[in-house]
């Protein structure tokens, strides 16, 4: 996972690539392979939460994703975390610059 | 002092505790709303029949009387490549963002939660099968508001 997290004046700018395949059903039928892609996505700024999607098969390979949040210092760590079909969840942190 | 303190710390921990739960059901929309993602468009109408999207507003905000306005977004006019499409999106003072389309086989793409601290503005990058609608729905002060856009697609992004 990718992260950049800038603080924009009052606001903290987060882009996020996350490395997935995104396979949609029809995409795994053709591969003959399982369907799997991420379904829930949270981003936390010391604890508290920022940012929260619930996201389906039609995001793209490697989903990108650029949101902002209220508030944040430099130096302070924005983490992010998926969920896929499968249940697989992964973590990943930046500072805030 | 120090029994205030005390009492204090008691009354937060039992206000976490008991709002914990209900918020995390309304948050995942995977597991509060496990039928909206399988709600289908109807494919063979080109992108042109919007009731599997309208199907998926009620279903996701309980109800399908949507205005026009307050919502923006940014999408291309023409995407050649289906499988990356740039959507942005803006909903001042919403607190639920509806990502949705007529492209693929079925038609919710994702369903944002605005936090306390969340700003709703979103990028993401989609795929489009076929030309189809783009449509964000928000809820704002208890009321719906939605954009729709028509994307061209040349080369269809979803196995298709």
């Amino acid at each position: 996972m990718r992260i950049k997290a800038k603080l924009k004046g009052d606001k903290t700018e987060v882009k996020v690539m996350m490395k997935h395949p995104m396979l949609s059903y029809r995409e795994a039928k053709k591969k003959g392979k399982e369907a799997n892609f991420i379904v829930y996505v949270t981003a936390k700024n010391e604890g508290a939460t920022v940012f929260e999607v619930s996201t389906s098969q039609f995001l793209s390979k490697n989903p990108y994703m650029k949101f902002y949040f209220k508030g944040g210092k430099k130096g302070e760590e924005v983490e992010i975390t998926w969920v896929d079909l499968k249940g697989k969840t992964k973590t990943g942190k930046a500072k805030i610059k | 002092m120090q029994r205030r303190k005390f009492l204090g710390l008691g009354a937060g921990i039992l206000a976490a505790a008991a709002a914990a739960p209900t918020m995390l059901m309304a948050e995942n929309y995977r597991k509060a709303l496990p039928k909206v993602w399988k709600i289908k468009n109807n494919e063979k109408s080109k992108g042109e029949d919007m009731t599997g999207v309208n199907e998926a507003i009620k279903a996701i905000f309980g109800s399908d009387k949507v205005e026009e306005g307050k919502v923006t977004l940014k999408a291309p006019a023409i995407a050649e490549n289906g499988a990356v499409v740039p959507v942005s999106l803006k909903a001042e003072g919403a607190k639920k963002i509806a990502l949705l389309q007529t492209a693929d086989p079925e038609s919710v793409v994702a369903i944002f939660d605005v936090p306390e601290r969340g700003i709703p503005n979103y990028s993401v990058r989609i795929k489009m099968q076929q030309t189809g609608h783009v449509v964000v729905v928000a809820e704002i002060d208890g009321k719906l508001y939605k954009a729709d856009k028509v994307v061209k697609v040349t080369v269809g992004g979803c196995g298709g």
